[in-house]
């Protein structure tokens, strides 16, 4: 500690050159935070997906649906603890413009708010829908675009045809839900399946998805295999995974993104390094004479060699903690403006900034030694 | 001696010292290539997806979607519907007086990314059957036409030589079992050839689908779109629009676009507000190394604005090298690879592109380094004559 003060010094003898290789530093790490925060945010999202959660889809997208007779075999597979189901509603309010378009998910609303945790319902509106069984839960912003109100009666049309032989479907509102991750752009409403499935005239009793809790999260994929196996060689064969392998699988679906950060931040370290490597030697290079006097005095190679170390770690490590700051601050911008999960996490920054002392390290490595290994009257010599 | 020689001969003395100081020349030079490298790569991207979506576009085709759907695979036309499109006004015709109509139906086939294994969808259009005729930039390369009523798919190259399990008489499982790659099509800028291509019945009838997602149609001339929009929009029962292709596809593909160039402008500037730091270091550091000499120089009659132009020169030819540099890594790193993202016809299907450097792209990162150069030097520059001839010579 009592060096600090002589490290400081020697920092600050070219005012400019260490300011500017701060800056450099700083934005480099802005930069690599940024980055590393692209590839943190996947990992969190997938880390945070629940194993113990499956959803059970038709292998084919747009394929036929899946009979809901199979839920009762779903269910004996051990260690299925819950199952529920789901089937798509879609009609328009008014003029069948796309805008007018209401989507709904027609479920049993009880278990499937337990099965999917980014949606929240209070016990009100739980209960109004086992109450009302035209009911329909709806998000606030679903409310706010065609500007209706819990306690609302309305009617929409559909291509999906009733027993009655009419189109129009009249659901009541009776209360909202809320999407947790998002919740501006979840235009979609809760209804009773019994009720929809009791009324459509085609496809009844059939599902697009089933939705299952398992007791044991390690045995997903083999709990998975075996709900699969039930639709096997049907007209309905079935993909199950867990939430995390859909994160996962999400992740995969953007494209070849890790390609593009590990790329662009092995050029930003390589040019870093190049940069910052010059500052300590031209650092350390002019000063030979004053380490040559430290020796003269009495200092020990290794203890000059320590404070070529220090100064160099000093020299990256604020700059470094500073823009990976930034980079923390940086990253809700970047969901705004596109919507990307950046997550500058502790573990992000502690690799940072382990990658920042290593810079340093390697930096003073070169000229530090030819400290160590110089005669001090060679060095004395070039006063 | 007249201006310029003045500055000629000094930049011919600075040139020639850098050989001295060469860690600290390179600083510029490396740090200007990282800069210039890293924003290719990311331009190339966006321009590369960019040109794939758009290139394709014909102002004498036109794209009949739903009223107000955005994009090809979200809504529903009926059979009613299509029938009507073929019949109105302002569509060419073959020769044998057919309508050159693809009414299509989109959807998704599950495939495996070849480089890392990984689960993917491609867009799975099916098509009418003059879809080779509406689009003449696309032909088979291989193989043989789908015979409609079989379960029978083209694949595009592009998605045949991403995705595994696409060649020629390989099978893919979608609803109603197994279909059969009977032939693989290219052409054109590529978008197309990122997606499946079967026969839109067949497709419907496996799927059990009664509509079309969308119809594409060859116009008798990019003028007529408006006699076929004002034709469709007399007919009350039809809630159609009618986009050009070229407006579609730049509309279509805005999201991922709009995404893709704030990426590249955010990661650009970035790094060259980074290497413009790096630029001012080194160039400082320059000037110092020589205060003496160039003190010497204006003490025996050289012009301050001499000394200050060489400086720059000096700055700029050393980011020129920096820039060289940069676009040859660039091109030896990843010019030519192809990539796939999302961005394909459905919200969650693949784009396949390559990422070819265009010299517009090259050029914009050579201005950019050029800048930095000169933006890196000018500082310096004005620090070089702005000190006192005798105290620069009083520290030597």
């Amino acid at each position: 500690m009592k060096f600090l003060p002589l490290l400081w010094a020697g920092l600050w003898r070219r005012p400019l050159r260490s300011v500017l290789t701060g800056l450099c530093i700083v934005t480099a790490f802005l930069l690599l935070g940024l980055l590393e925060g692209v590839n943190a945010g996947f990992a969190q999202a997938i880390a945070e997906a629940h194993r113990d959660l499956l959803v059970t889809n038709t292998r084919v997208r747009g394929g036929a649906p899946m009979p809901i007779a199979a839920m009762a075999s779903i269910q004996s597979i051990p260690g299925v603890r819950e199952v529920t189901l789901r089937a798509y509603f879609m009609g328009s309010f008014g003029e069948p413009v796309l805008n007018n378009t209401v989507a709904a998910l027609a479920t049993e609303p009880a278990l499937f708010f337990q099965l999917r945790p980014g949606l929240i319902v209070n016990q009100d509106g739980l209960r109004a829908m086992r109450e009302n069984r035209s009911g329909m839960l709806a998000t606030p912003v679903l409310l706010q675009w065609f500007g209706w109100k819990v306690g609302d009666a309305i009617t929409l049309r559909s291509q999906i045809l009733k027993t009655d032989g009419s189109r129009d479907w009249t659901f009541n509102i009776v209360g909202t839900f809320d999407s947790v991750k998002n919740p501006a752009t979840a235009y979609f409403g809760i209804i009773n399946y019994s009720y929809f499935d009791e009324y459509r005239v085609e496809n009844r009793g059939t599902a697009e998805s089933f939705y299952e809790r398992i007791a044991d999260p390690t045995k997903a994929v083999a709990t998975a295999a075996a709900i699969d196996r039930i639709f096997a060689n049907s007209s309905h064969e079935t993909r199950t995974r867990s939430d995390q392998e859909r994160a996962e699988f999400q992740a995969k679906q953007l494209g070849d993104v890790q390609f593009f950060t590990n790329a662009i931040m092995g050029a930003v370290l390589f040019t870093l390094a190049f940069l910052t490597g010059n500052t300590l030697r031209q650092s350390i290079h002019e000063r030979i004479p004053e380490f040559a006097v430290l020796k003269a005095v009495g200092y020990s190679d290794a203890r000059v060699l320590g404070l070529a170390y220090a100064e160099a770690l000093l020299l990256y490590l604020p700059p470094a903690a500073l823009g990976l700051m930034l980079a923390h601050l940086a990253a809700p911008l970047a969901k705004e403006q596109i919507g990307a999960i950046i997550v500058v996490s502790p573990g992000v920054a502690l690799s940072g900034l382990a990658c920042a002392a290593l810079l340093a390290f390697l930096g003073a490595a070169l000229p530090a030694s030819r400290l160590a290994r110089m005669s001090i009257v060679d060095a004395l010599r070039k006063r | 001696m007249a201006l310029p020689a003045q500055i000629l001969a000094v930049t011919a003395a600075n040139v020639r010292s850098i050989p001295r100081r060469l860690g600290n020349s390179l600083v510029i030079v490396v740090g200007v290539a990282g800069v210039v490298a890293v924003l290719i790569l990311v331009l190339t991207m966006f321009v590369g997806f960019r040109t794939t979506i758009r290139g394709d576009g014909r102002a004498d085709r036109a794209i009949i979607l739903p009223r107000g759907a955005a994009t090809e695979y979200e809504g529903s036309l009926s059979r009613e519907t299509a029938a009507a499109v073929m019949n109105a006004p302002g569509i060419r015709h073959d020769g044998r007086g057919q309508p050159v109509v693809s009414a299509e139906v989109i959807l998704v086939a599950p495939v495996a990314r070849k480089g890392d294994n990984s689960d993917v969808n491609v867009t799975l259009r099916g098509v009418g059957g003059q879809y080779f005729l509406m689009r003449p930039e696309l032909r088979l390369v291989s193989g043989r036409m789908f015979r409609p009523g079989n379960q029978e798919l083209l694949a595009g190259a592009s998605a045949s030589a991403q995705f595994a399990g696409l060649d020629i008489g390989k099978q893919v499982r979608l609803q109603d079992g197994d279909w059969t790659v009977v032939g693989i099509f290219a052409g054109a800028n590529g978008a197309r050839e990122s997606e499946l291509v079967a026969d839109a019945l067949t497709v419907m009838s496996a799927y059990k689908l009664d509509a079309f997602s969308t119809m594409g149609v060859m116009l008798e001339s990019p003028g007529a779109i408006a006699s076929l929009r004002d034709a469709l929009a007399r007919d009350p029962t039809l809630q159609v629009d009618v986009r050009g292709e070229p407006e579609y596809l730049a509309t279509a593909s805005d999201g991922v676009n709009r995404m893709l160039r704030l990426v590249a402008y955010a990661i650009g500037s970035i790094m060259a507000l980074g290497a413009l730091f790096a630029a001012l270091n080194s160039m400082s550091s320059a000037v110092a190394a020589r205060s003496v000499e160039i003190a010497t120089l204006r003490a025996i009659g050289f012009g301050p604005s001499a000394v200050a132009v060489s400086v720059l020169i000096e700055a700029l030819l050393l980011a020129l090298l920096g820039a060289a540099l940069g676009v040859g890594v660039a091109y030896a790193a990843f010019n030519g690879t192809t990539i796939s993202t999302l961005g394909g016809a459905v919200w969650d299907s693949q784009l396949v592109y390559s990422l070819t450097i265009t010299r517009s792209v090259t050029a914009a990162a050579v201005l950019l380094a050029c800048a930095l150069g000169l933006l890196g030097g000018v500082v310096p520059a004005i620090r070089a004559v702005r000190s006192k001839v005798a105290d620069a010579l009083h520290e030597s």
